[in-house]
């Protein structure tokens, strides 16, 4: 049994979620309404997977990420979006997490989406990839909002964001550039990891690109 | 300086043949000078010649025309030459001449003991260093029939010998041309090209006052304006007074051969060592001797120096520029130092003439062949200016080309900056819209989607609708990202977006990208195309959904050759449904002609095609688009 803690205002959609979730039997899901009732709750004990809002109304989720990705670092987190657009989930995965959930995605698919996430398969929309993409060429733009530091991507990384970017499959993907199908899911989640700031390594990461620390 | 180091680097055995190869076309200018040299100069028929002389200074003794007299002051006697010739009947009527082509320094001819002429009155017949010639007409009331006499005092004051050619008495139609000849050679000539160097002299003077840091202009200005104070300035002879001037104005030639070596060191590029200075010091010494000194002493430092002098400049100009010339092998030296070859045989010759070594008609060239020089430094500044006006131009238009690249860049650069500005612009209207919508409708949509599935029946059709209006959203937000053309990434989250919507109805999406780019790239994509496109595709993905009964549909995309080496870009949607083709008389499903109307205005206002085919095995709508996209002017939602 999975165990999801979810955090979300809007009380419809909450249930919907927690049908969807509930359902299929593999799911335990801990909801909460507020900002307050998550932290208590993780203060009981550690969910597996953290699904929450960002507009709650004693606070912003990006808190509740960032304290989940350092209290419980092997907890999976998602980010529970209108729209899927990149100002929500980029912020959401700089601060630690691994996914997002649109709110009117089916019940099938919201079952699946958790369950690809607790396998290791971190989903990710096109839109987001362009987005993570379009930084990587292009530094220079002022930024708007969110920030990103892409530095760290590897081409090969590049190259499956372009891929996903532009429609192709995992599989079509893995074809182009020489991979195997299986390890697709592993890169994302890796881009991922080196989206997000405030851990060491990022902190190691931007003190050498800063010339603060030489090796 | 570069000349030097390239020269320095060439082989000597090359270096040996370029100074072989100068001096034999030296060589030949020096042939084509001794014939020259050697042409006559004009002369009347030889049957008026008269060549022998009764010389009276003291004893008198036969001489034959052309005389050489050694003295060179015969101020206060002068020898007198007594000739006799044969007068014209007198029923003839002509006028008869006497005509002296030559003579120093001065004359004065009688007839039957009446003086004719005195040559000392005409100011340029009394400068030795031309070869004036005197005619005088024998008034008709002299002439007798039979022997005439003919007497020609000869007028020397130095500083050469005199000198009296041969004479020519008879008909004036017989002897005028020569003489005309000889003053258009020796007088006119002259002239002309001494005011050619005023004219020069002034050129070459601005320019140096212009350009202080060419002293070569200055140099040769110097030098000319001399040679023309020499040609125009005349001192009359006889009178003791102005006999110092006359050696003043033959001193000139030292000081001008001197700035002339200046020149050519200048202008050829040659570092002037400073005691170049002691060139002039013999001009000088000529000038005040023969402002302050007597004549005998005029003549001694002048016959010491003037000469040596002169010859010793052209022979130095010679030699710098021969080394100059095997040095670099340019065309303008070689000119120069035929020129100078030129005037230095001339020179030699004149000296040989005056000191009477060569024992010749004592016609003078240095002043002609002088002009010789002007012309070829003339030619060779002229050239020098032209090239450096090209250089110029050259210069200027290299400058036009970089300026203007330069401000291409500066267009493309703000043109980019624009563009950047446009993208940030619209990227962060697209955030605050995205924000709006994302606290507003979009969460009032998602509400309603949760409302609608918990209604137990008839919630359906609200949530679908609902969703349909949150997936609109999406695809408008996305649409107002900047895609730089690249309709794949638009397609990219379509494919998200249907991918969802078909998994929840059950059916099996097959998305094919044929080629490996998809699509081609089209910069000129706006926001509104993308809509249209997306829209197009949606309501053919909804038709499927909705009416074909469709199991699988199928997304292809490529690029197609459209021929003359363009692409297209070919989008199909093909579903395995029952098609829309009705039996006659069977209504055809609600919505799908108004559908199908409306998807293709979508493709027109884009510049696509769309083709519909349906059939009891499916329905494939194919998507060709425009090679370019038709302008977005008067496209609505």
């Amino acid at each position: 049994m999975i165990e999801v803690l979810l955090v979300e205002d809007d009380a419809p959609t909450r249930w919907r979620l927690q049908d969807a979730l509930g359902t299929s039997g593999e799911f335990v899901v801990t909801a909460a309404a507020t900002l307050a009732e998550a932290r208590l709750s993780l203060g009981r004990d550690r969910p597996q997977v953290l699904l929450t809002d960002l507009q709650l109304p004693d606070g912003h989720g990006l808190e509740l990420i960032r304290e989940t990705r350092q209290r419980y670092p092997d907890t999976e987190i998602m980010v529970i979006s209108i729209l899927g657009d990149e100002d929500s989930v980029i912020a959401a995965i700089r601060q630690g997490a691994t996914g997002y959930l649109l709110k009117d995605a089916f019940p099938d698919d919201i079952a699946a989406t958790v369950r690809d996430l607790v396998a290791g398969h971190s989903p990710i929309s096109a839109s987001i990839a362009r987005f993570i993409v379009r930084r990587t060429q292009d530094q220079s733009v002022p930024a708007v909002q969110p920030a990103l530091n892409t530095a760290r991507l590897t081409p090969r990384e590049i190259d499956i964001l372009w891929g996903i970017a532009k429609g192709f499959s995992y599989a079509d993907i893995a074809g182009h550039l020489g991979l195997s199908r299986q390890t697709v899911p592993g890169h994302i989640k890796n881009i991922y990891r080196k989206l997000e700031v405030n851990t060491r390594g990022e902190a190691v990461f931007e003190a050498l690109q800063q010339g603060l620390i030489r090796l | 300086m570069t000349d030097t180091a390239t020269a320095s680097g060439a082989p000597t055995g090359r270096l040996v043949r370029r100074l072989a190869l100068y001096l034999a076309l030296q060589g030949l200018v020096l042939l084509g000078c001794l014939v020259l040299a050697g042409l006559p100069a004009p002369e009347p028929s030889p049957a008026y010649r008269l060549t022998q002389a009764r010389l009276a200074s003291g004893d008198e003794a036969v001489v034959t025309l052309p005389h050489h007299l050694g003295a060179r002051f015969t101020m206060d006697d002068p020898p007198r030459y007594r000739l006799t010739f044969e007068g014209p009947p007198a029923s003839s009527g002509q006028a008869w001449s006497v005509l002296l082509p030559r003579f120093t320094n001065g004359v004065a001819v009688a007839v039957n003991g009446v003086e004719i002429l005195d040559s000392r009155r005409t100011p340029s017949a009394n400068r030795p260093d031309r070869s004036t010639p005197e005619i005088a007409v024998i008034p008709a009331t002299l002439l007798r029939e039979g022997t005439n006499e003919l007497t020609v005092k000869l007028f020397v004051w130095g500083p050469l010998t005199g000198f009296l050619d041969r004479i020519y008495v008879g008909p004036d139609d017989a002897l005028r041309p020569a003489y005309d000849r000889r003053i258009l050679m020796f007088v006119t000539l002259p002239v002309v090209l001494a005011a050619w160097q005023v004219v020069l002299a002034v050129i070459l003077g601005l320019m140096w006052l212009m350009r202080r840091h060419e002293p070569e202009y200055g140099a040769l200005a110097a030098s000319m304006a001399i040679g023309v104070a020499q040609t125009f300035v005349s001192a009359p002879s006889g009178q003791s007074v102005y006999a110092g001037l006359n050696a003043v104005l033959i001193a000139s030639a030292p000081l001008e051969s001197a700035f002339c070596v200046l020149f050519f060191v200048v202008f050829l590029g040659l570092r002037l060592p400073r005691y170049a200075a002691a060139l002039f010091v013999p001009g000088l010494i000529i000038t005040v001797t023969g402002l302050f000194g007597d004549l005998s002493q005029v003549r001694t430092t002048y016959l010491l120096l003037g000469p040596p002098t002169v010859a010793f400049c052209l022979v130095l100009i010679a030699v710098l520029i021969a080394i100059v010339f095997v040095r670099r092998r340019d065309v303008i030296s070689l000119v120069l130092g035929s020129a100078v070859t030129v005037v230095l045989f001339f020179c030699v010759h004149d000296i040989l003439s005056v000191l009477d070594i060569a024992k010749d008609r004592r016609i003078f060239f240095s002043r002609l062949s002088y002009s010789v020089m002007v012309i070829a430094v003339g030619i060779g500044l002229t050239w020098r200016f032209a090239r450096a006006l090209n250089q110029v131009d050259s210069f200027a238009g290299s400058m036009v080309t970089l300026v203007r690249e330069a401000e291409d860049k500066l267009r493309a650069s703000l043109a980019r900056d624009e563009e950047r500005a446009r993208a940030i612009a619209l990227s962060s209207e697209r955030s605050r819209l995205m924000r709006d919508l994302h606290d507003g409708l979009g969460g009032q949509l998602v509400s309603i989607v949760a409302l609608s599935e918990r209604q137990r029946s008839g919630g359906a059709p609200i949530g679908e609708a609902a969703r349909a209006a949150l997936r609109d959203l999406r695809l408008v937000i996305d649409a107002m990202d900047d895609i730089g053309g690249d309709l794949m990434l638009a397609l990219g989250a379509w494919r998200e977006r249907i991918a969802a919507q078909l998994r929840a109805h059950g059916l099996k999406l097959d998305w094919r990208v044929l080629t490996p780019q998809g699509l081609p790239v089209y910069p000129e994509l706006r926001p509104g195309h993308v809509i249209q496109i997306i829209r197009l595709l949606d309501e053919a993905v909804t038709n499927a959904v909705k009416h074909a009964h469709a199991r699988t549909i199928a997304v292809s995309i490529e690029t197609v050759p459209a021929g003359q080496g363009l692409s297209l870009g070919r989008i199909v949607i093909a579903d395995d449904g029952r098609g829309f083709e009705r039996p006659p008389g069977a209504a055809p499903a609600p919505g799908t002609g108004r559908g199908f109307a409306n998807m293709k205005r979508r493709a027109e206002r884009c510049g696509a095609t769309l083709e519909i085919r349906s059939g009891p095995d499916g329905t494939r709508i194919t998507l060709d688009l425009p090679a370019r996209f038709a302008d977005l002017d008067g496209i609505g939602g």
